[in-house]
């Protein structure tokens, strides 16, 4: 109201300006070339090459590479990587569950309690897709069907499990005010002071 | 402050949501699929598992629904215990002022409400056990009262309303 009454451009401006922010350095490069190579190769092999071709078994090799450094990763790696900064849990979960629905806003600087779920969730089934997909190729399951069942579903699961994802990513960037994709990209959380 | 929400059952209830929802997703990619090989024709069959997963679905809803109900209930009823122990602290507080009380008094007596010993209080202030007493002293003589039962049931029957607030 106050700036309406001094009525300049400046004022304006002052005013409608985000509260200040601090650049937190969330993200390794090797936890961020993981996620966007996992990305990649498994939207390749979801969305456009199928089971009977060669590069198929080439993105789903690098796929099992990949989430055997992340595991390695989540003993090894940066702080924020480690599987001891996101542990599971079901009552923080439900805590941040409760954060969405009464529009109370708590910053995570790492992974949030749900955001640590899906990663375990889809770690886990990207390891039975892989796992899966490795004996439909050996000579032990020839003509077996239960590998190429498993493997059917776990990729749905983990379709509908990336959709979730996404979803909840842009969700929490637009609650939370952080934009998450962005520091997935270079690494910075610009969280508020 | 907050209670949590009791770890077992809602790592029970995440559990449950998780694999219904894995159940879902397995039972709709299938009845597509059947829908396909069937050649677009629904059988009963078809029809039945369809609903099947309809029905899960709705399961799952009401089941969230609940859950969020229950996160608001208990968000509630946390705004009013907070709210019930503001109004406690309000009743105290009131019945300082109307004693009269000196600032170092009324430190003293809130730590008496909260049920702590002489000793305890000494140590808390930094003050010897017999400059206590005389704090303790000129409490119990402004209000009117002669030992910390007194004084205590004076502030509890305000609040269960025997006497009316001071």
């Amino acid at each position: 109201m106050k700036t309406a009454m001094n009525g300049t451009m400046d004022d304006r401006v002052t005013s409608v300006r985000p509260p200040a922010r601090k650049r937190t350095r969330v993200w390794d490069p090797l936890v961020r070339l993981f996620h966007w190579s996992l990305v990649s190769c498994f939207a390749a092999n979801a969305l456009f090459v199928d089971g009977e071709n060669d590069l198929h078994l080439v993105f789903g090799y690098t796929i099992i590479g990949l989430v055997g450094f992340r595991l390695l990763w989540g003993f090894v790696g940066g702080q924020y990587a480690r599987f001891k900064s996101f542990p599971p849990s079901a009552q923080d979960a439900l805590e941040q569950g409760a954060d969405m629905v009464s529009g109370r806003v708590h910053i995570h600087v790492g992974h949030t309690p749900l955001g640590a779920l899906m990663i375990y969730n889809l770690l886990l089934t990207l390891s039975v897709i892989g796992l899966s997909g490795y004996l439909m190729t050996t000579d032990m399951f020839w003509g077996v069907e239960w590998p190429e069942e498993v493997h059917k579903i776990a990729v749905d699961w983990a379709e509908v499990s990336v959709v979730l994802h996404i979803a909840a990513v842009i969700f929490e960037s637009y609650r939370t005010k952080v934009n998450l994709p962005r520091a997935m990209v270079t690494g910075y959380k610009d969280l508020p002071e | 402050m907050r209670p949590p929400i009791p770890t077992k059952s809602s790592a029970a209830l995440i559990a449950l949501v998780a694999v219904q929802a894995f159940c879902i997703v397995f039972f709709l990619s299938d009845v597509f699929a059947d829908f396909q090989e069937a050649g677009g024709k629904p059988t009963s069959h078809l029809l039945i598992e369809a609903m099947a997963a309809l029905t899960l679905i709705i399961a799952i809803l009401f089941e969230l629904r609940y859950m969020l109900t229950l996160i608001r209930r208990k968000e509630r009823l946390e705004q009013s215990l907070d709210q019930a122990s503001r109004a406690v602290f309000d009743v105290i507080e009131s019945h300082f002022d109307d004693w009269r009380l000196s600032p170092a008094e009324r430190d003293v007596a809130g730590f008496l409400v909260k049920g702590m010993s002489i000793a305890e209080i000494a140590q808390l202030r930094g003050n010897a056990e017999g400059t206590i007493k005389a704090h303790l002293n000129a409490i119990y003589r402004k209000s009117g009262t002669t030992n910390r039962g007194e004084m205590l049931s004076l502030l509890i029957d305000t609040l269960i309303g025997a006497r009316p607030s001071a």
